[in-house]
Order: structure tokens, then sequence, then C-alpha cells
């Protein structure tokens, strides 16, 4: 297939609405979820997992960075991204902006475990993604996120020896397994795209996006367009719906193999397929909506309260362009 | 538990010790092992050891390369100012650089 996506100057305006979606569910995730690991940080039951889980927040902003530097080529920076956006107009997975549950290391390792393991395989849908700048990062990410997961079901697997650590981890998961399942919903287009472009063709389905944002109806349908855009165009190789039955189909029976209750009714298990994620096991908030739980909008409060007090106008970079 | 940690920079090199860390087992050593000691320098390969097993013989226990004083082996002691003592000074250079490449400083 010829690569139709290879200049973003040259982008119609479906195009674009597909990549800055993506990358930003992308990015948000690994942004969020980084900014609640740095909590651990002094709290960690030992030096030795304080500074695992700090390397793996680390790499986490790493990626999220990575991911967010993919904007740049449209034109949407740092800054906007982090602290001049709408927190409303993130787009992570509820799961990853959730506070750890006081001194739980069971949250934090079961939290990763969920994360890690949906990461591992959405990264391996974007290994042949139509657009390279997206296929360029998914090695380096990959090969950082393989400690991650080794790490986290490590731990696991030790915690769950014991019945206190077991009786934690359950508890974790009762409340953490329906956020995990926002993971694969699609999510909202952000509202910036909305803003017509030079393109044309793509004007109708602009004004209809700008138009009908007020209703939750509209903005699951323009959820669902734009996710279908994105495997249509190749930016991602697999549906959400793929990923999430693949993903169930691979913690279901770890988690059950510890003599933990994965908290999914029987009743979704579909024809030809063991588990996929269906409405009643989500949570309110979806996060990939936009609709986020309290905690969120502290956070963001918290991690942009420098940036504030300061009057800063800029974010800081230490690094150069990873493109270069 | 603690596991001393050897980290060897390239293959073919010695594993040399590089500090410990506290792990229930192999596999939890080995991978705090990574990121607390093969994180920063060039790391090729890291070893975890049981403290426990590692066996340890002191200058209390035994008297190493026997009781004849032999600090005269080592000629660090000439003069080394003057023309003429330019040579010591090289070699002796080379010495300082031979021990830090083995990491003995």
């Amino acid at each position: 297939m010829s690569s139709p996506l290879e200049n973003p100057t040259d982008f119609s305006a479906r195009e674009r609405r597909a990549l800055e979606t993506l990358v930003k569910r992308l990015g948000d995730d690994e942004f969020v979820l980084a900014e609640r690991y740095t909590e651990w940080q002094v709290r960690a039951p030992s030096l030795e997992s304080d500074l695992a889980l700090a390397n793996n927040a680390q790499d986490e902003l790493g990626h999220a960075r990575l991911w967010y530097d993919v904007l740049a080529d449209l034109d949407v920076d740092e800054r906007d991204l982090v602290y001049e956006r709408d927190p409303a107009d993130f787009r992570h997975s509820t799961l990853v902006e959730l506070p750890f549950a006081e001194g739980d290391w069971a949250d934090a390792v079961l939290r990763s475990y969920l994360y890690d393991a949906a990461e591992d395989l959405r990264l391996e849908a974007l290994e042949d993604s139509a657009y390279p700048p997206i296929a360029d990062r998914v090695g380096k990410i990959r090969s950082e996120e393989e400690y991650h997961l080794e790490h986290a079901r490590n731990w696991l697997e030790r915690l769950a020896e014991g019945e206190e650590g077991r009786d934690r981890l359950q508890d974790a998961l009762d409340r953490l397994f329906p956020h995990a399942l926002t993971l694969f919903e699609s999510a909202t287009p952000p509202v910036e795209t909305a803003i017509p472009t030079r393109e044309a063709s793509g004007s109708n389905e602009i004004e209809r996006n700008t138009d009908e944002t007020s209703g939750d109806r509209s903005d699951a349908d323009a959820a669902a367009a734009v996710e279908g855009d994105i495997v249509d165009f190749g930016l991602r190789t697999a549906t959400l719906e793929e990923l999430g039955e693949e993903w169930l189909s691979i913690v279901v029976p770890f988690l059950e193999s510890l003599d933990l209750d994965v908290p999914i009714d029987e009743s979704t298990i579909g024809e030809g397929v063991e588990y996929a994620v269906t409405v009643e096991s989500l949570p309110t908030q979806l996060g990939r909506d936009g609709t986020h739980t309290d905690a969120w909008f502290d956070l963001y409060d918290d991690l942009t309260h420098t940036y504030r007090e300061l009057e800063r106008s800029d974010a800081a970079k230490i690094r150069e362009d990873p493109d270069r | 538990m603690i596991w001393e940690v050897f980290r060897q920079e390239q293959a073919g090199e010695y594993h040399t010790h590089c500090g410990n860390v506290h792990a229930p087992d192999r596999e939890m050593a080995k991978q705090f092992a990574a990121v607390q000691h093969g994180r920063r320098k060039p790391t090729n390969s890291l070893w975890v050891v049981p403290r426990d097993e590692v066996g340890e013989i002191t200058g209390d226990d035994v008297a190493f390369g026997g009781t004849t004083d032999k600090s005269y082996r080592w000629a660090t002691t000439y003069r080394t100012t003057g023309a003429d003592a330019s040579e010591v000074v090289e070699s002796e250079s080379e010495q300082a650089d031979a021990e830090q490449g083995r990491g003995d400083d």
C-alpha cells in the first residue's frame, strides 16, 4: 500500500482529526499515569521498589513526550497539550487518573499490570501504522514496556501468594477493573480539531462536529466515526474491539490463575470470543469522551500549579526533537 | 534478603562488584538490579548473587602472599624531579592508568 499519510501539510481535515485523536489518547494515558506513579516516590515499600516504579514513571513521561511530539508536525506544541489544555479535553482512560488507595501497593501493581498488558497490545497494533512517525516510535517504547509488564507480573505473583496480599489485590481489582475497560473505548475527537482548515471537502463534517458537540449522542457518533477513520486510514491496524477482546483473553486467565475473581459478567462472553467489553461493565466516566472523575481535575490543578503561579508562557524542553 | 550485584560493561570483561539490592528472590533481584545498577553506566550484563553465597577470606584469616614484605615491588617512591626522572614519571602514570582501567581506585 502506498502510504497516503506522508506529509502532514497535505492531510485532509478527517486525517488530521484521526491522527490527533489517536495521538492524544496515547500520550494522555502515558502522561497521566506517570504523574500518578510519581506519587509513590519515597513512599514505596522498599528503596528498590521505589526506584523501579520511578524508573517506569520516567519511561512513561518520555513516551508521552514522544507521542505529543507527533503533533508538533500539526503545529500543536507541548505547551498547548499539557499546560494550556482544558482538562476536560484530555482523552486518557479513567484507569490512569484515579488516585491510589492510600498506601496500597497492590493498587499500584495491579493498575500497572492492567495498563501495561493493554499497552503491549496497542503498540503491536501501531507497529505497521501508515503514518511513519508513529511506527518509528513503537520500537523504543516497546523495549521499555517489556520491563514494566515483567515488573508488574512479578509483583502480582508474589503479592498473591499471601492471604493479605491477595485480599488487597482483590479489592483493587474490583475497584479498577471497570476503569481498565475504558482503555478500549473510542475517544471523542478533541475540540480544537473542529477548527476548519483549508481543506474544502472535509468542511461538511467539521461543521457537523462543531454544531452538535453539545449532545451526548453526537459525541458518541463522532467518537465512533473518528475511531473508524483511525483504522481505515491505517493509523492503527487493529480495532479497539479486537484489542479489548485480546486483552481480556490475556488478563482474565492470568488474574484467575492468581486466585483472583475478575469482575466480568459471564454474559459478556460472545460468539467466537471469550470475553468482550460491554456498556454495562463500564464506569460512569469514561475518560476517553472527556468525562473524568473529580480526581483528574484536582491532579491537573496540581500539575499545572507552578506553571500558572510563575506565569510561564512556555514549556521547558531539554531534549532535542526525536525525529531529527 | 540481600543480593550482591556485579556489572560487566562489555562482553568479555570481568563482572565487577557494584553494589547490592534487597529482593525476596532471584527474579526480583535481577529486575531491581537492572534499574538500580544497569541504568546509568554502560552495561552488558549483571550478575546477582545471594550475599550468603559469597565466600570471604580476609587478612585476619590468612597472611596473603606470605610474610615477606613485598612493598619494594611497588616502585612508587623514587624522586621524580629532575630531567633524568622523566621515564619514572611516565612509568608511574602508565601504572596509574592501568589501575584506573581495572577499576582499582
